[in-house]
Parts: C-alpha cells; sequence; structure tokens
C-alpha cells in the first residue's frame, strides 16, 4: 500500500513538472526535491546531472548554436528545459530509489512475476557486464582501441546470450518443478 | 535512441499512454492466454538481456559510441505483443532504477520501440524469410531498429509545433523534423546494422525450444 501510495505521489509529480513553465517556480521545485532528499541531496544531484547530461547537453548546445546564428535570445527556453530535465530526473531518483516495485506493481501476479525474474536476472548481468568492462580495462595496458573495444563488445553480446539461453532453461525447470503453472493449465 | 523524461509535453504524452495502455492490455491478455512453462522465463531472461545488451556500446570515431536496442530479437523471438511488453519492462526498469529515460517519455518510447519497431521487425522478417532465413533475421533487426528512430523523430519534432511560450520560445524539445529526422534517423542506419547482427546471433542460438532440455553448464567467460 505505502508502494503504491509512493509510485502514484511520483508520478503525480512529474505530471505536474510538465505544467509548470516559469523558470523560477522549477527553480524552487528542485529546491524542494533536493531538501527532502536530505543528506542524500548532493548524490541524488549528481546521479541525475549524469543521467540527464547526455541528451540535455546535445540539445541545450544544438538550441544555443541555432539561436546564436538566428540571433535570437536562448536563455529563457534553455534555463527551462534544463530545469524541468534535472527536476523530474531528481524526483526520479529521490522518490524511485525508496520504492518497492515489486509491491507497487503487485496488482498483477503475471506482471509482478515478471518483474522479479527480469530484476534478478538485470542485477546479475549488470554485475557481469561491470566485471567484464574491469577485465577488458585490467588487461589493457593503455586504453583499449576501437578495435578491441568492439571484439570484447561482440564477445560479450554474445556471451549474454549464451548465458540468457541457459538461464531460460534452468529458471523454466526450477518453476515447473516447484509447481508455478499447475494452477494455470 | 529512448527520450529522457521532460522533452514531451503533455499533450504528447497523456495520448500516448492511452494508446499505450491499450496495447499493454491487449499484450498482457495474450500472454496470459499463451502462458506456459518456457514462455515466461524466457521472455524474462532475454529481456533482462536486451536491459544488459543496452549497456555495451560500440564505439565509433570520433569518440561517440552507440548501443543495439534488441528490438528485432525480441520482436522475432517472441512476436510483436510478448516484444512490445518486454521492451515496455525494459524501459520501465531504465526510468526508474537508473533514471535512464523516464515516465512521461515511457508510453512513447514503448510504442515507437516497442510497437512500430517490433512491427517493422516482424514485418521484414515475414517477408525476406522465403528467400534467405538469415538475411531475413538481419533486416529485421535493421527495420526495427530504423523504424523506431523515425517514429522517436517525428514525436520529438512535434514538440515546438505543440506548445510554445507567449514569446514563441519552445516549451519542450525545442527542434522541428528538418533537425530531428536527420539528426535521429541518419545515425540509427548505422547503429541498425548493429541490431541487424545482434537478430542474427539471436535468431541462431535463441530459437524456442521446449523448456524440457537438460540444462548445460553455463557458458565461459569472454
Amino acid at each position: 500500500m505505502r508502494d503504491r501510495a509512493l509510485l502514484l505521489l511520483y508520478l503525480g509529480a512529474i505530471v505536474a513538472a510538465t505544467f509548470v513553465h516559469e523558470p523560477a517556480r522549477l527553480a524552487a521545485a528542485l529546491a524542494a526535491v533536493l531538501l527532502a532528499s536530505g543528506r542524500r541531496a548532493p548524490r541524488v544531484l549528481a546521479r541525475a546531472a549524469r543521467a540527464a547530461a547526455p541528451f540535455a547537453a546535445a540539445v541545450s548546445l544544438g538550441w544555443l548554436a541555432a539561436s546564436w546564428w538566428e540571433q535570437r535570445p536562448a536563455g529563457a527556453a534553455l534555463l527551462r528545459l534544463n530545469l524541468r530535465v534535472l527536476l523530474m530526473t531528481c524526483l526520479t531518483f529521490a522518490l524511485a530509489a525508496r520504492l518497492d516495485l515489486q509491491s507497487a506493481l503487485g496488482f498483477s501476479r503475471t506482471l509482478s512475476f515478471a518483474l522479479v525474474l527480469t530484476v534478478s536476472q538485470v542485477l546479475t548481468f549488470r554485475r557481469l557486464h561491470a566485471d567484464f568492462r574491469l577485465a577488458l580495462r585490467s588487461r589493457s595496458p593503455r586504453r583499449a582501441s576501437t578495435a578491441a573495444s568492439l571484439r570484447h563488445g561482440a564477445a560479450a553480446g554474445a556471451w549474454f546470450l549464451r548465458r540468457a539461453e541457459h538461464d531460460a532453461v534452468e529458471i523454466a525447470q526450477a518453476l515447473d518443478a516447484r509447481g508455478f503453472f499447475l494452477d494455470r493449465r | 535512441m529512448h527520450v529522457p523524461d521532460g522533452f514531451l509535453g503533455p499533450q504528447t504524452y497523456l495520448p500516448a499512454y492511452g494508446l499505450a495502455a491499450a496495447a499493454w492490455t491487449v499484450g498482457l491478455r495474450r500472454l496470459r492466454a499463451r502462458l506456459d512453462a518456457a514462455t515466461l522465463p524466457r521472455l524474462a531472461v532475454v529481456t533482462a538481456t536486451a536491459f544488459v545488451l543496452m549497456m555495451i556500446t560500440v564505439p565509433l570515431p570520433g569518440g561517440t559510441t552507440v548501443h543495439v536496442a534488441g528490438i528485432g530479437m525480441l520482436a522475432v523471438l517472441f512476436g510483436v505483443w510478448n516484444a512490445f511488453l518486454s521492451l515496455s519492462l525494459v524501459l520501465l526498469l531504465q526510468a526508474l532504477m537508473f533514471g535512464d529515460g523516464g515516465v512521461t517519455a515511457l508510453p512513447v518510447n514503448a510504442l515507437a520501440m516497442g510497437l512500430v519497431g517490433s512491427l517493422a521487425a516482424v514485418g521484414a522478417h515475414r517477408l525476406l524469410r522465403p528467400l534467405n532465413r538469415d538475411a531475413a533475421l538481419f533486416a529485421a533487426g535493421w527495420a526495427g531498429t530504423v523504424a523506431s528512430a523515425t517514429v522517436m523523430a517525428g514525436v520529438l519534432g512535434l514538440q515546438p509545433l505543440l506548445s510554445r511560450a507567449p514569446d514563441g520560445s519552445p516549451l519542450f524539445f525545442p527542434f522541428g523534423w528538418k533537425t530531428t529526422l536527420p539528426a535521429v534517423v541518419l545515425p540509427h542506419l548505422v547503429v541498425g546494422v548493429a541490431d541487424g547482427v545482434l537478430a542474427l546471433l539471436a535468431g541462431r542460438c535463441l530459437a524456442p525450444r521446449p523448456a524440457t532440455a537438460a540444462p548445460s553448464r553455463g557458458p565461459e567467460a569472454p
């Protein structure tokens, strides 16, 4: 119940952020979110900036260049866009981090089961992906060349596909052995 | 490819949520009707694989990187509706766990990548399969990526037309179609090649089999 309420609060706040267009109000909302995050605020802000930066920076720089070329002011639009993006991403990291997604989506048994299986696999695969990346770095005395990165990406991709096949069979057998599908036949 | 929160206005994402909700309902009903011992685990594991494959970046000359999306792979292996559900789940997890994408952009991303991309992938696969199986798999991966990028470019380019401040400045994504179509679609013509190769590999390695096959030892790490 708490998680569903938290999810609804988060969704409401996200939608509300798209109806606010004054930079001052967006900045105030961002400050409120960071204040509410307490000691986690610097971490929330850093994570949000890292997550939003690539797309927001590309769009902002493009808009800045286009505005300079056409000799029109770009400041207000840029400020509004970036404050809104940062506010929404901060909201995600501040609120959604406290959310138990499985409990929030518990209204559908199939959905929550698929979610549990997927998240458990995602966490395992993410750790393995990080291991592979570190392994490539540790065996490359200098920064890995483009060719080495491509070979590594292809080998890791193929490995994940084989691992997926292996895990799918294993999980299916484990579910079947525990009678998961008996009440569905 | 997928758009973060804050770039799409409510005039876009609210109707998109309506469309996506209808599509999610159809997809879940079809999944429940066909649920068996092999489908759910395979779908979950391949969803997780698509999630991780999106993290494997391919370097491009000039210092930029791209990543595959696995649309064609999922569509060919599981069909349009299951691929749509699977990619929606990937996008939801990316939005909530990593702030990558976003919940306002979720329906547009899900419809573009999961539904339009999957339809294009399955269409290309069916069209070419009688001629050559490998070419059909590759085309599925390529078409899925390019079709979804084209839809995303269309939706992004629509934003300045839908919402502007009284001074004429854009409220959300600022560029029109003249910019978004070449900027988004052209790089994805190249990314589509990587997705084509992925669909080809996956189509050969991961074709659905009965769940009773004995599990082998796990693959050795690269």
